[in-house]
């Protein structure tokens, strides 16, 4: 499915209530960390992936849904490009903002809650399964 | 300062209205992506990489107290605490949640401020010299031109659909600091050899993919003339211009394709079809709208023998951020949002209500955005400049670094911008501490970053631009030299391979270490050096251990 061995695809979009980064998780929520999520590893699944994302994004709940392709390493999912590493951690510079505020809600990144559950020794999901670990950027 | 009449308050609240109305049906599923797509941008509304942004138009860049005010308001209530002002002369929210986006509309309307076309094919915010109505070097104040076009090209029936979006800047001084020949259309406000007030027409400027310097296309039209001239370009344009290729959609395109003798000949029909109908412009109507641009009361009364205590930090910033005023004992206050080490154009809501409270008291309730992503107070007595200095002092805002080589421009680029290939901010601010201990020992120089193509950093006129680009999914950068934005425009070159995020700006300081080594003496400014040496030192500098 992917151009390269060991490659596989999420499906992620934006949140039309926020604009939110989410991505498809095998509850069948829009979630904003890579926990859980449904990975596509042949053509069919990334098919399949993207034709769900067709009809949520249908039913409003999210917008412009597409495939991202990640390295795989060790159960950690990594995505290949830069923009998608941005999108996923967030603008890399708002410690820098001047009166940024934090939203309230906004849940901590995957790969903050992976570094800090590595750190802990507790780098595991709800489901058990190991949480995904970004690249420094 | 134009205030809203009746008809600019009710149709601005109906827009409101509408727009809330059309937000609803979007949340409710009744509007598809697709069909509120051009609807919200229409309003201002795109969907970037983590949220939504809402653009707010400032139109040619000038608002009052009050407005700005409202802006930091709507940072702390409906944003993150901060805004970020753009090339364009215009403010930017990146994180509002769809459903406020209303009411903050509606707070805008309250001081006579919107959103609409800050987006589309349309004609976008017009830009105006940012001191204007204050720099002695002009013939007249351009903004009540720029306030006319403003009125005539807001949803202009005929051109809420061009090929593709269309800029106008408008500068009254010879030194043009509107980078007028980086826009669709640039206009000259000068005067005319008979003693009127007129117009130079360039036409065809732009940067993006395919960067043009603009062509003169009249030398000389009379300020009556200035929108029915406007009207026949933008029919010729929107006749001719492309709508197949959005890459070719530009009127850049058109004229250099067709010609700009073709272009003229066009035009000038067109022009003189419609030159003595309905768009003349009376003599009244020009002098109604002058009128709410009418300068100040300005003090009588002569600059004070002694300005300030001995303060070397204070004269390094009067020399740099001060410009002369044409009402003797006023100055004009350039306040750079360029921190060293910080992030260009942001501006938290506590900085901006500090400046505000600044433009009320020192300012006669004025403040510019440039589109150099700065702020200035245009009217300032020289007696209140020590004063002044110290509030900004106490909100981090009083580097005295107006051009020189920490007053970068840089697009929001990667971090958030939907279409950017590679972050600039992070850039931006890596070169600011590296070459702030040295900044003045260089002088003027002007830095810009884009972290795409579309070259909203306006990189191809930076004395040393900078262009992000993807490559095998990672940031990479190229480095130009030699643009200028000014009435000198020139398109900057690209030196050669690009670079990864450190190597940027290690390249950027070799050019800003070959210059010192190989300039004449201090007065031979980058530019001039670089004109005179050409490209090969820096390149040899810059691969030289490649």
């Amino acid at each position: 499915m992917s151009k390269s061995s060991g490659h596989v695809q999420v499906l992620t979009a934006n949140r039309l209530g926020d604009g939110a980064v989410v991505f498809l998780n095998f509850d069948g929520d829009w979630v904003a960390t890579l926990a859980g999520v449904v990975i596509a590893r042949s053509p069919d699944e990334a098919r399949g992936l993207t034709a769900r994302g067709l009809f949520d994004a249908g039913r409003n709940l999210v917008v412009d849904p597409y495939l991202v392709e990640m390295r795989e390493v060790a159960g950690v999912l990594l995505p290949l490009r830069q923009r998608e590493r941005v999108r996923l951690d967030g603008p890399s510079i708002l410690d820098d903002v001047p009166g940024y505020t934090a939203p309230a809600a906004c849940p901590p990144s995957t790969a903050t809650r992976a570094t800090e559950a590595n750190a802990a020794g507790e780098a595991k999901s709800d489901r058990g399964e190991a949480l995904p670990r970004a690249e420094a950027a | 300062m134009y205030r809203y009449d009746e008809f600019d308050a009710a149709f601005v609240r109906q827009r409101v209205a509408q727009f809330r109305d059309q937000v609803t049906r979007r949340l409710s599923g009744e509007l598809t992506e697709d069909e509120f797509k051009p609807l919200r941008l229409k309003n201002g509304v795109y969907l970037q990489l983590h949220a939504y942004m809402l653009r707010i138009a400032i139109p040619y860049g000038t608002m009052s107290a009050r407005q700005l005010r409202k802006l930091a308001h709507i940072a702390r209530t409906y944003d993150r605490g901060f805004g970020h002002f753009t090339t364009r002369q215009n403010l930017q929210f990146n994180w509002p949640k769809l459903s406020d986006i209303p009411d903050i509309l509606a707070e805008l309307a309250e001081v006579e401020m919107h959103a609409i076309q800050t987006s589309g094919n349309n004609v976008r915010n017009v830009t105006a010299d940012h001191f204007a109505g204050a720099t002695a070097e002009e013939v007249a104040d351009p903004r009540p031109y720029a306030e006319i076009i403003r009125q005539w090209s807001s949803l202009h029936p005929e051109f809420s659909f061009l090929p593709r979006k269309f800029k106008i800047g408008i500068t009254a001084s010879e030194h043009d600091r509107s980078a007028i020949k980086t826009h669709d259309i640039g206009l000259h406000l000068k005067r005319l050899a008979g003693g009127g007030l007129g117009f130079a027409v360039w036409v065809g400027g732009g940067q993006g993919r395919t960067p043009y310097l603009a062509q003169l296309i009249r030398e000389a039209l009379p300020e009556a003339d200035l929108l029915s001239y406007i009207e026949a370009i933008l029919r010729v344009y929107n006749l001719h211009g492309r709508r197949d290729n959005i890459h070719k959609a530009r009127i850049k395109i058109l004229i250099n394709s067709i010609g700009i003798e073709a272009f003229r000949n066009e035009v000038e029909a067109e022009w003189v079809r419609i030159k003595d109908g309905v768009l003349k412009l009376p003599e009244q109507e020009i002098a109604r709208i002058e009128a709410y641009f009418a300068p100040p009361q300005f003090a009588a009364r002569p600059a004070p023998a002694a300005l300030r205590p001995a303060d070397r930090s204070f004269d390094r910033w009067v020399t740099r951020n001060t410009h002369a005023h044409k009402q003797p004992g006023y100055a004009i206050v350039t306040i750079t949002l360029k921190p060293i080490g910080g992030i260009p154009g942001d501006a938290s809501a506590a900085q901006m209500d500090a400046i505000a409270d600044m433009a009320q008291r020192f300012s006669c309730d004025e403040v510019r955005v440039s589109h150099e992503q700065n702020l200035v107070l245009p009217h300032v007595r020289l007696g209140d400049l020590w004063s002044l200095y110290q509030e900004l002092k106490a909100i981090g805002l009083a580097e005295a670094n107006a051009g020189l080589a920490t007053d970068i421009i840089a697009c929001p680029g990667l971090d958030y911008c939907a279409l950017a290939n590679a972050r600039s901010i992070p850039i931006a601010q890596r070169l600011s501490a590296r070459l702030a201990p040295r900044q003045d020992l260089v002088g003027d120089l002007k830095i810009k970053i884009s972290g795409c193509i579309n070259a909203c950093g306006h990189h191809h006129v930076g004395a040393i631009g900078i262009l992000g680009v993807e490559k095998r999914g990672e940031e990479h950068y190229q480095l130009l030299l030699g643009g200028s934005g000014t009435e000198a425009a020139a398109l900057a070159s690209i030196t050669g391979p690009g670079f990864g995020p450190d190597g940027i700006v290690d390249a950027v300081e070799k050019v800003v270490d070959t210059y010192l080594r190989l300039r004449a003496g201090p007065q031979e400014a980058f530019l001039a050096a670089y004109a005179r040496l050409g490209a090969e030192p820096f390149k040899e500098a810059i691969y030289a251990s490649a």
